[in-house]
C-alpha cells in the first residue's frame, strides 16, 4: 500500500468560501481518461482519488466539488507533479478548460501543517500551507482587530500594512491557478479571483488563528470583566460580543438595536485597513555590480574598475521612517510601485535626492536623467564616498548602506602572533620565566586575515586607494602603510615579547601606527587570553604536608592561582562563597614554601576584622608549619619589632584599617605577595583601605572575592586596578569606554570586550555549577509568613501618614532621609513594637513576628537541629536574646559589631561544636561575611535587608563546604505590608537585571511618592486574629 | 518697530488702517529677497526705474497692511489696506504659458530629474532659465511690457505702494516655494508634479487593488499548477509589544462595567504573543 500511495498521489488544495481548505487528490494508477463526452456540463474527474480514501490520510468532511481544470476531450491534463506506474501514451488534442465534479475533503487548517509521508503534494498545497504561516503570524503579532459580522458573530480580522501588505500582495502572486479553479457557480469559467479568495482566506484563518492562541492558554483569557450579580437574561451586546471573540462559537445574541449601535462604534475601527503610507527617507546603497563584459571577448572591459569584471555603484533607494525594513529601490519608485507603501514616494525621492546633492554635489551627475537610479562611481570617486561623503549624507539624515567588510571590523591592520612552547600543564613551581614566549611574529593583516608577502606588494605599489584582499576592499593610506612596514621590521627583529606585554598589546595598550586587529595566541598563552587556562593546566597537587584534600576544582584554582604569580599577573580568585577561596589561598602559599628552608618572604593577607581568625584557624588546621602571625590589636608590634616578627614569619594577617593605621611601617616592607580578602573593601578606591593596599609593594598581588564584579562596575575596575595596574586605564577612561555604556545603555559590546579585557586575570566558579561541585546539598528557600498584631498594625498606620507627609514636603537628601527613616520605622514595628517605642517594655505578645519565630524555634530545635537568626538591627536582636533565652531555657549566642575578635571566633567554635549552643543571633552586618558555621542547617532572616546579594551571604554561613545537610532559609515576610511589596520589587528587579541593585538600600529612594506611597500602604491582610 | 511708519509723517497725513490677521511678511529686517530667483524677478521692476519706490511697498508689506493675497496662473490678485475702510484691489499680471509652451517645459524638466529635485528640496536650479530660453520661453519678465499693475487706490504713481507691498510678499512666497514662481506662469505645484509623474513614463497615481482584472482561467492552462512559492521571509517584519495596534486605533465610547472595551482586549493581545 505504501508503494502505491508513494508513487501515485498527488495532492492538491483550495480555499472555498465559506468552507475552508478543501483537498483533493490525483491518483496515477486510475485511468487517465473517461468515456464520458458531454461537454456541457460537468464529468466525473477520471483519475481523482475517492473521497472515502483521500479522508484516511487527511479526516475531515468528504464531498464533491466542481473545479475547472485544463482538459483534452478524453479526459484532464495531469499535472505535473503526477507519475504515472504505467505511462500512458502521448496525448495529443487541443487542451481547453472544462469543469470535472471531483470527490474532496473539507479538512481543519491544522491538517495542512501535518503532510503524510507516502503522498507528493502540489503547490497548492504548500501554499495554502503558506497563507495559514501568514494569517498565524498576523495573529502572533496582534495584527488584528475584533469586529461585528453578520449572523452576527464576533470575529477577529487581519489588519495588513506596511510590509504585511507586501506580503499579502506576494501571496496574491502566487497563487497558482489550480488554487482558484474551484467553479464558482455552472458556466462560470473565470474562477476565483485571486485577490478576494487570498483575502477570504487570511480573514478565516486568522480568525481560527486567534481563537486557536487565546484556547492555548493555561487559563482562559476573560475578556468581560466578572459581574457581581446574577446575569439577567439577556446580555448587553458588547458584553455579548466580547464573550464571542474568546469562545468555539463566534455566534452572539444582541437585539437589532443594540447590535446596530455596537456596528456603528466599531466603525472607526473598521475603517482600519490595508496599508497606510508612510514617510520615508532616501538611502544610499554602495555596490559592487558585474560589469557583464562578455569573457569570450579578448578586448579590455572599459567598464571594469577593480580589475575582477566589476565596478561600483551607488543604488537611490527609499526607506520607510516607521519602518527600516522596508526600503524600496529607486526603480520600483519610478515604476509606480512603491507607493502602495510610500505616500508621493516618486516627489519625496526626488526631494530626497535634491536635498541631498547639496551635502553630496557629486550626485548632481546622476539626476540628470529622467528616472535617476543609481550614480556610476570611479574608484577615486569610491574611496571619497567612503572616507567623505557618506559620513556627510548619514550626518545629513540620509541613510548609506555599505557592502559587506564595509562595516570598519576589517580595517588594515597588524596583527601579531605568539605561541608558548610545551604543552600546556607543564607549568609548575617557578619553571616559567618571563621571557619564554619564543615563538612569534608581527604581520600585516586585512582584520583577521594575515597579509602575505605578495598582498603586501599589491598594497605598496598600489595607485588607488582602494585595493581588494582576499574579497575585501581595504582602504589604504600608503604613509601609514609605510610606518607599518618599518614598524614590523622592527618588532619582528627585537626580543620576543613578554606575556605582559603579549597581553598589553590584546589590549590595545600598544602604541602602533596601524591599528592591532588581531592577536592570535596557541598554546597556554592562548588559554591564559581565552580565560580558559584554568581548565587547560594540569591541575596542581600542594605538598605533603599541606593537611587538607583539595576537591580538583580546588587544584584547578591552585594550578591557576600559581601559575599567574610566576608570569607576574596579579589574579582575581572570584569563585562563590563557600567553595573554599581561603583553602586555594593557603594551598599556593604553602606550595611555594616546599621545601621548607626556601627563602620566600612573607605574605601580607589583609581582610575585614572579622576574619582574621578564620585565616589563623584555617592556617593552623590545613598548614600548620606556616608560621602566621596576626598584626591586630593595640598590643600589635610596630617598627624594629614588626621587622624582626617578619624575618621568622610566613604570613601576616591584618585588618584593612590595621593597614590605613599602620601603613608606614607595612610599606617599608617588600612583600613577597599581597592578598586582598574580601576585596570589595577596596571599591572605593578613594577610601583609605583602597589606599593603603595600593602603597604597598609586592612581587605578586591576589585579590579574593565571592561577589560577582561584573556587575559592579567601579568595583572591577578598583580590583583590576589594583591587581596589574593601569589594565583599565584610568578611572575616567574606563567610565567613558565601559560604565556609561554598560550601565547607561547596556551595550553588550562594551560589555564583551570588558570581559574579554579582564579573563585572564579572573577566575570565578559558581557553586550551582555541577561541573565543579556536585557534593554540595540543596538550599531551600522558604518565605515565612506571620501576621501583624493590632498594635502593630495602628502603629504601623501611623507612621506611613506621618512620614509620607514628611516625604512629601521634602526634597534631594531630605527627601531620601525620610523615605530611609520610614523604611526603617516600618521594619521595626513589623519586628515589636517596643523596638520601635524604644521604650523597654516587656515582648509578651505583641509581635506577630516573634510569636512566629517562637513556633518555629520550638519545631527546630526539637528535631536537634542549629539555626542562625540573622537581623540588621543590634537594638532588636539585644531585646531577643533573654526574651528566647528564658523561653527556651537555653544559652543564645549573639553576635553584633561591638563583639570583640577574640569572643567572636570562641562563640564560632562553640556553635560548631556538636554540644554547643543551637541558637545563633547574628548581626547582619558583623555575621554576614567570612564566617564558617556549617552546623547549623536552619538560617532565618528576621528583617529583610533589601538587597539580595547582603542577605544571600549572610546565608552562606551556613551553605558552604563542610555542609552536609539540606539548608533551609527563612524569610519573613508580612503580607499586605512594605516587607511583602520590596520582596515583590526586588524578584521583579532582579529578573529585569542584576546591575540595577547595588549594595544599599539607596534605590529605594529613587521611588516616586506614588510608588512609595503604594509599597508602603498597609493592606488589609496584613493583620492577623488575636 | 514703531507705531508710526516711517513714511507716514512724509507721504501721509492719516495712518493707514490696522489689518487684524493681515498676511504678515516674515522677514523683519534684511532683505526679503534671499533667493537668486525672486532677486530676479524683482530686478525688472529696478529696471523699469521703479526700484526706489519699492521701499515703500516693504515697510507696508512688513507692518501686514496686505489682507490678503493669492498667486494664480498669470495673475496675483491682493486687497491692501490702505487709509481707506475698504481695502485697495491690487493685481499683478504676467502672460501664463499656454498649453503648448507647458508641455515643451514639461517635457524638459521630466526629461532632467535633477530640476525637479532641486525644486523639490526647495531649490531653483540658475539653469531653469538656459532651460526655459531654449524652447523659447521666459520664466520671468523681461520688460514692462510683460507685466500689468493694477491698484484701485487713487494715488497715480506706478507702481503705488500697494503693489510695491505685494511684489515684496511675492519675494517672499518664491523664496519659500520655488514652486510659485512656475505656478505664477501657469502650472501650480500639485498639477506640474503630476505632469511630471505622467511624462516620467511612470504612470499615474497607483490602480486600486479591487481594480486589478482577473486573468481568466482559460488563459493560464500552461502553468495552471505552477506558480512562484511565496517567499514570506523577505517580509518578516519585527515583533512588536504585544497589543502595540490596540495603541495606534482610537478609543471606542463602550465599556463594560466602567471598563473601556480597548482595555478588556489587551490581556488577548499579550496572550497571542506567547509562544
Amino acid at each position: 500500500m505504501a508503494r502505491r500511495l508513494g508513487l501515485v498521489l498527488v495532492v492538491h488544495a483550495f480555499w472555498s468560501p465559506g468552507r475552508g481548505p478543501v483537498l483533493w487528490a490525483e491518483d496515477g494508477e486510475r485511468p487517465a481518461t473517461t468515456s464520458r463526452r458531454s461537454l456541457r456540463s460537468a464529468r466525473p474527474h477520471p483519475y481523482a482519488v475517492p473521497a472515502s480514501q483521500l479522508a484516511g490520510i487527511h479526516p475531515g468532511k468528504q464531498t464533491s466539488v466542481t473545479l475547472l481544470l485544463p482538459s483534452r476531450a478524453s479526459g484532464p491534463v495531469e499535472s505535473p507533479e503526477l507519475v504515472r506506474a504505467s505511462p500512458s501514451g502521448r496525448r495529443s488534442g487541443q487542451v481547453s478548460l472544462q469543469p470535472w465534479t471531483v470527490p474532496a475533503v473539507v479538512v481543519d487548517p491544522a491538517e495542512l501543517g501535518d503532510p503524510a509521508e507516502d503522498v507528493r503534494y502540489g503547490r497548492s498545497v504548500a501554499h495554502l500551507r503558506t497563507l495559514l504561516e501568514f494569517a498565524d503570524d498576523l495573529a502572533a503579532r496582534g495584527r488584528v482587530l475584533p469586529t461585528v459580522r453578520p449572523g452576527p458573530e464576533a470575529r477577529w480580522r487581519p489588519v495588513v500594512q506596511g510590509l504585511d501588505a507586501v506580503a499579502r500582495r506576494a501571496l496574491v502572486d502566487a497563487l497558482p491557478p489550480i488554487g482558484r479553479a474551484e467553479q464558482r457557480r455552472a458556466g462560470d469559467v473565470l474562477g476565483h479571483g485571486p485577490e478576494p479568495l487570498v483575502d477570504a482566506a487570511l480573514d478565516s484563518l486568522v480568525d481560527a488563528a486567534v481563537r486557536e492562541r487565546l484556547g492555548r492558554a493555561d487559563e482562559p483569557v476573560a475578556l468581560v470583566p466578572p459581574r457581581a450579580g446574577r446575569a439577567p437574561r439577556s446580555l448587553p451586546a458588547t458584553e455579548a460580543w466580547l464573550a464571542a471573540l474568546n469562545s468555539p462559537d463566534p455566534r452572539f445574541e444582541a437585539a437589532d438595536r443594540e447590535l446596530a449601535a455596537l456596528a456603528d462604534t466599531l466603525e472607526p475601527w473598521d475603517a482600519i485597513t490595508t496599508e497606510e503610507t508612510g514617510p520615508a527617507r532616501a538611502t544610499f546603497r554602495l555596490r559592487e555590480i558585474d560589469t557583464l563584459h562578455d569573457p569570450a571577448d579578448p578586448g579590455d572591459d572599459p567598464l571594469d574598475q577593480t580589475g575582477d569584471g566589476t565596478r561600483w555603484v551607488l543604488e537611490f533607494q527609499l526607506q520607510s521612517t516607521e519602518d527600516p525594513s522596508l526600503i524600496v529601490p529607486a526603480d520600483d519608485v519610478w515604476s509606480g510601485r512603491a507607493d502602495r507603501l510610500i505616500a508621493s514616494a516618486q516627489e519625496l525621492l526626488l526631494a530626497e535626492l535634491g536635498r541631498a546633492a547639496l551635502v553630496y554635489p557629486g550626485l548632481t551627475a546622476a539626476l540628470r536623467q529622467a528616472r535617476p537610479e543609481e550614480l556610476d562611481l570611479e574608484v577615486e570617486d569610491t574611496h571619497h564616498f567612503l572616507t567623505e561623503d557618506a559620513a556627510r549624507l548619514l550626518a545629513a539624515g540620509f541613510g548609506v548602506q555599505l557592502p559587506a567588510g564595509w562595516n570598519g571590523r576589517k580595517p588594515l591592520g597588524l596583527k601579531l602572533s605568539v605561541s608558548s612552547p610545551g604543552a600546556p600543564g607543564v607549568v609548575t613551581r617557578g619553571g616559567l620565566g618571563r621571557e619564554e614566549l619564543a615563538r612569534f611574529r608581527w604581520t600585516m593583516a586585512a582584520g583577521e586575515d594575515e597579509l602575505d608577502e605578495e598582498e603586501i606588494a599589491a598594497l605598496v605599489a598600489a595607485k588607488a586607494r582602494l585595493v581588494r584582499i582576499r574579497g575585501q576592499w581595504v582602504s589604504v593610506d600608503q604613509t601609514a602603510l609605510a610606518r607599518g612596514l618599518e614598524f614590523l621590521r622592527r618588532q619582528n627583529a627585537r626580543r620576543a615579547p613578554t606575556v605582559a606585554e603579549t597581553l598589553a598589546v590584546a589590549q590595545g595598550a600598544l602604541d602602533t601606527p596601524l591599528p592591532v586587529t588581531a592577536v592570535a595566541a596557541e598554546g597556554w598563552v592562548g588559554d591564559l587570553l581565552r580565560g580558559t587556562a584554568d581548565r587547560t593546566l594540569e591541575p596542581l597537587d600542594p605538598p605533603e604536608s599541606f593537611r587538607a584534600t583539595l576537591r580538583p576544582y580546588q587544584k584547578r584554582g591552585l594550578s591557576w592561582l600559581s601559575f599567574l604569580a610566576n608570569l607576574g599577573l596579579g589574579a582575581c580568585l572570584a569563585d562563590d562563597m563557600g567553595l573554599g577561596k581561603t583553602i586555594q589561598l593557603l594551598a599556593l602559599e604553602a606550595t611555594e614554601r616546599e621545601p621548607a628552608d626556601s627563602t620566600v618572604g612573607p605574605t601580607l593577607i589583609l581582610c575585614p576584622m572579622s576574619l582574621v581568625g578564620t585565616w589563623q584557624r584555617e592556617a593552623a588546621r590545613f598548614a600548620p608549619h606556616l608560621r602566621v602571625h596576626a598584626h591586630h590589636g593595640p598590643t600589635r608590634e610596630r617598627g624594629a619589632h614588626l621587622r624582626e616578627r617578619l624575618a621568622h614569619t610566613d604570613i601576616v594577617v591584618t585588618t584593612y584599617g590595621t593597614a590605613a593605621r599602620d601603613i608606614e611601617d607595612l610599606e617599608s616592607h617588600a612583600w613577597h605577595r599581597l592578598v586582598l580578602d574580601e576585596a570589595q573593601a577596596i571599591k572605593n578606591a578613594n577610601a583609605a583601605p583602597s589606599k593603603a593596599a595600593r602603597r604597598l609593594t609586592a612581587g605578586h598581588r591576589i585579590a579574593l572575592t565571592g561577589t560577582p564584579m561584573e556587575n559592579r562596575l567601579a568595583e572591577l575596575w578598583s580590583v583590576m586596578d589594583f591587581l596589574n595596574p593601569g589594565i583599565l586605564g584610568t578611572p575616567e577612561r574606563f567610565r567613558q569606554r565601559f560604565a556609561v555604556p554598560i550601565e547607561r545603555h547596556g551595550s553588550p559590546e562594551a560589555a564583551e570586550t570588558l570581559r574579554a579585557l579582564t579573563r585572564p586575570y579572573l577566575l570565578r566558579r559558581l557553586k550551582t555549577d555541577p561541573t565543579v561541585i556536585d557534593d554540595l546539598p540543596e538550599k531551600i528557600e522558604i518565605r515565612q509568613e506571620y501576621r501583624l498584631t493590632r498594635e502593630q498594625a495602628s502603629l504601623y498606620r501611623t507612621i506611613v501618614d506621618d512620614m509620607m507627609e514628611r516625604i512629601e514636603d521634602s526634597q534631594g537628601i531630605q527627601r531620601r532621609g525620610n523615605v530611609l527613616a520610614a523604611m526603617a520605622k516600618l521594619k521595626q514595628v513589623c519586628n515589636h513594637p517596643a523596638q520601635l517605642l524604644h521604650d523597654g517594655s516587656p515582648l509578651g505578645r505583641r509581635s506577630g513576628k516573634v510569636a512566629r519565630l517562637e513556633e518555629l524555634l520550638g519545631e527546630i530545635l526539637a528535631e536537634g537541629d542549629k539555626v542562625l537568626l540573622f537581623s540588621q538591627f543590634t537594638e532588636f536582636a539585644s531585646m531577643l536574646v533573654p526574651h528566647l533565652s528564658a523561653r527556651f531555657d537555653q544559652e543564645i549566642l549573639h553576635l553584633h559589631g561591638g563583639t570583640p575578635k577574640k569572643q567572636r571566633d570562641a562563640m564560632v567554635e562553640r556553635f560548631q561544636s556538636a554540644d554547643g549552643p543551637s541558637v545563633f543571633l547574628l548581626s547582619l552586618k558583623a555575621g554576614g561575611t567570612g564566617l564558617t558555621l556549617t552546623a547549623a542547617n536552619h538560617v532565618i532572616h528576621l528583617d529583610r535587608w533589601w538587597n539580595p546579594a547582603v542577605e544571600d551571604q549572610a546565608t552562606d554561613r551556613a551553605f558552604r563546604i563542610g555542609q552536609q545537610r539540606n539548608v533551609q532559609v527563612r524569610k519573613f515576610v508580612c503580607p499586605g505590608t512594605v516587607e511583602e511589596r520590596i520582596d515583590a520589587l526586588i524578584e521583579s528587579k532582579k529578573a529585569l537585571s542584576e546591575m540595577v541593585i547595588s549594595d544599599g538600600e539607596g534605590w529605594l529612594t529613587e521611588l516616586s511618592t506614588g510608588e512609595l506611597r503604594s509599597v508602603f500602604a498597609l493592606g488589609a491582610d496584613a493583620v492577623g486574629d488575636e | 518697530m514703531s507705531d508710526q511708519p516711517f513714511w507716514a509723517a512724509e507721504d501721509h497725513p492719516k495712518r493707514p488702517l490696522r489689518v487684524e490677521n493681515g498676511v504678515q511678511i516674515h522677514s523683519s529686517r534684511g532683505t526679503v529677497a534671499r533667493t537668486w530667483w525672486s532677486r530676479r524677478f524683482l530686478a525688472v521692476l529696478e529696471e523699469l526705474g521703479v526700484g526706489g519706490r519699492l521701499a515703500r511697498g516693504r515697510s507696508y508689506a512688513r507692518s501686514g497692511q496686505i489682507v490678503s493675497c493669492e498667486i494664480d496662473a498669470g495673475s496675483v490678485v491682493a486687497l491692501v489696506q490702505g487709509t481707506r475702510p475698504t481695502p485697495y484691489k491690487v493685481r499683478i499680471g504676467i502672460p501664463a504659458w499656454g498649453k503648448e509652451e507647458w508641455g515643451r517645459a514639461e517635457q524638459a524638466l521630466a526629461a532632467d530629474a535633477w530640476y525637479a529635485a532641486t525644486l523639490l528640496a526647495g531649490g531653483m536650479p540658475t539653469e531653469i532659465e538656459e532651460l526655459f530660453a531654449g524652447l523659447g520661453l521666459a520664466l520671468f519678465p523681461t520688460s514692462q511690457r510683460d507685466l500689468t499693475m493694477d491698484c484701485t487706490c487713487p494715488d497715480a504713481t506706478v507702481p503705488c505702494k500697494h503693489l510695491a507691498a505685494v511684489f515684496y510678499l511675492l519675494a517672499e512666497r518664491f523664496d519659500a516655494d520655488p514652486f510659485e514662481v512656475l505656478a505664477l506662469r501657469g502650472r501650480d505645484k500639485d498639477t506640474l508634479l503630476a505632469n511630471l509623474r505622467r511624462r516620467r513614463g511612470s504612470g499615474a497615481a497607483p490602480e486600486p487593488e479591487a481594480d486589478r482584472p482577473v486573468t481568466p482561467l482559460g488563459e493560464l492552462l500552461d502553468s495552471f499548477y505552477e506558480a512562484p512559492a511565496a517567499d514570506l521571509t523577505r517580509f518578516a517584519p519585527a515583533r512588536p509589544a504585544p497589543g502595540a495596534l490596540l495603541d495606534q486605533v482610537s478609543e471606542l465610547p463602550i465599556a463594560v462595567r466602567g471598563r473601556r472595551v480597548r482595555d478588556l482586549l489587551r490581556p488577548a493581545y499579550t496572550h497571542l504573543a506567547a509562544d
